[in-house]
């Protein structure tokens, strides 16, 4: 696969693995992004690394961050009469208060799985007498798509579409994370895919006032391999800048095309992310010019945020980079793909199903 | 958090999509946020919406590193070299 195999080449990883241990140190770099979790896990990136060098898992997984307040909204709008929730594959599993997703999709199909937030448009044309709520979730990276789809959603005047908006921003919360003692982080792999969007300059503050290295990262092996190299490198030279890895696809400034639409459809406000708490201007509502297709506008906002993740859970603190996976007790016991208790379980981008998966982390 | 794919354009429509070969399977993709997209450029696609051009020239110079940082690996060192007994 053009553009993607070249990049996954064992015969060009030592180069990388050699540079790095030449100026290696003790350091911690938060991967943010599950996608990176996951590639780390799938390829042992670890265990190629010298043991100074420390990978921590960051929040950048779009459903684990999601409330059960959020979910338990969705399958309310699903039992209205009249009413399908569409929404990605892997928040259909996430517990809430009132059952999964998915448990009414087998039920009674008011639920559909979508690939596309067009595929949720066209569910509504394809059906005019159904209102479809597209539950949205996602960052930087799947936003542009909703606002893409509202925006058309729009101009064609689809009146049985709307949006249950659970976007969320990175840089917000890159910033909570380094303001709390407890996360302790020294350089930062950023999200490729989100930097497509956002550009470079959004994590400027990372390095200007935390003296964090970030470098935003492409997500085979040889990138993050090179990142965790320009981190160190930057760390050797006594620097602290952003610097862009996934050059073939991050522009510095990212996407404006994409933050424009954005910006046209959607509000920022201070958002709940699971395991986080409240994070100022983290979380992205539907514009007042668009509250005719917002859910939120048209069926009321999401009231309760308890938790119903397993006694013992410890997702929070994986997510915050406090712990790895195996350090919760219900990892690997009680907490499965097949039986999850939390939703870093849960999604294919946790980084708990990342260890579960791979084989990583120690089992009781 | 957000897989997302490259693929090349095959053609492109007048409603903002574009068909793109995704490892050889041939898939719709709007392309309403890369509006300087030509047909034959490779674009990162995500959820069905293509989120940004590929540079091939930066891509090619990535590699190149690597295969640099590969060459520098296996070249004796210079200790080796010294330490090696004249014949």
């Amino acid at each position: 696969m053009k553009y993607l195999t070249e990049f996954r080449q064992a015969s060009l990883r030592d180069g990388l693995v050699q540079a790095i241990s030449a100026v290696a140190r003790p350091v911690r770099i938060m991967e943010v992004c599950g996608g990176h979790t996951h590639a780390i896990c799938k390829y042992g990136l670890a265990s190629l690394l010298p043991p100074e060098v420390r990978l921590i898992h960051g929040p950048g997984c779009p459903v684990c961050i999601v409330p059960p307040g959020t979910v338990a909204h969705a399958v309310e709008l699903a039992q209205r009469p009249g009413t399908i929730v569409a929404c990605f594959g892997d928040i259909m599993r996430v517990p809430s208060p009132r059952g999964t997703l998915l448990s009414l999709a087998r039920r009674d199909g008011r639920v559909r799985m979508v690939y596309s937030a067009m595929d949720a448009l066209n569910l509504a044309r394809e059906n005019p007498g159904i209102h479809v709520v597209f539950l949205a979730i996602g960052f930087e990276t799947t936003a542009p798509s909703t606002a893409v789809v509202l925006r058309r959603t729009r101009t064609q005047a689809i009146p049985n579409f709307s949006v249950l908006s659970a976007h969320y921003l990175v840089p917000p919360a890159l910033r909570a994370l380094m303001a709390d003692p407890a996360t302790q982080v020294d350089a930062f792999i950023a999200p490729g895919h989100v930097s497509t969007i956002i550009g470079l300059d959004a994590y400027r503050f990372l390095a200007d006032e935390k003296g964090c290295p970030v470098v935003a990262t492409g997500f085979e092996p040889l990138d993050i391999l090179h990142a965790v190299l320009m981190i160190l490198t930057q760390l050797d030279r006594n620097e602290t800048a952003v610097e862009n890895q996934y050059r073939r696809a991050v522009r510095v400034g990212g996407n404006p095309a994409a933050r424009d639409a954005m910006a046209e459809v959607f509000t920022p406000f201070d958002a709940e992310w699971r395991g986080l708490g409240v994070i100022a201007q983290s979380g992205l509502a539907v514009a007042q010019a668009y509250a005719q297709w917002d859910a939120v506008a048209l069926y009321g906002a999401v009231e309760s945020n308890e938790t119903t993740d397993g006694a013992g859970c410890r997702c929070g603190d994986v997510l915050r980079g406090i712990i790895s996976p195996d350090a919760c007790g219900l990892f690997a016991v009680r907490c499965t793909p097949d039986n999850p208790c939390g939703p870093c379980m849960v999604s294919t981008e946790g980084a708990c199903a990342a260890y579960y998966r791979y084989g990583l982390g120690s089992r009781k | 958090m957000c897989l997302a794919v490259p693929a090349q354009v095959l053609s492109l429509d007048e409603t903002g999509h574009a068909c793109v070969d995704l490892d050889g399977v041939h898939h719709e993709a709007c392309v309403e946020l890369v509006p300087d997209v030509r047909i034959g450029d490779f674009v990162i696609v995500h959820a069905g919406f293509a989120i940004s051009l590929i540079d091939p020239q930066e891509a090619e110079e990535t590699l190149e590193l690597f295969r640099q940082l590969n060459r520098l690996a296996r070249a004796p060192s210079t200790l080796d070299q010294a330490a090696e007994p004249a014949l």
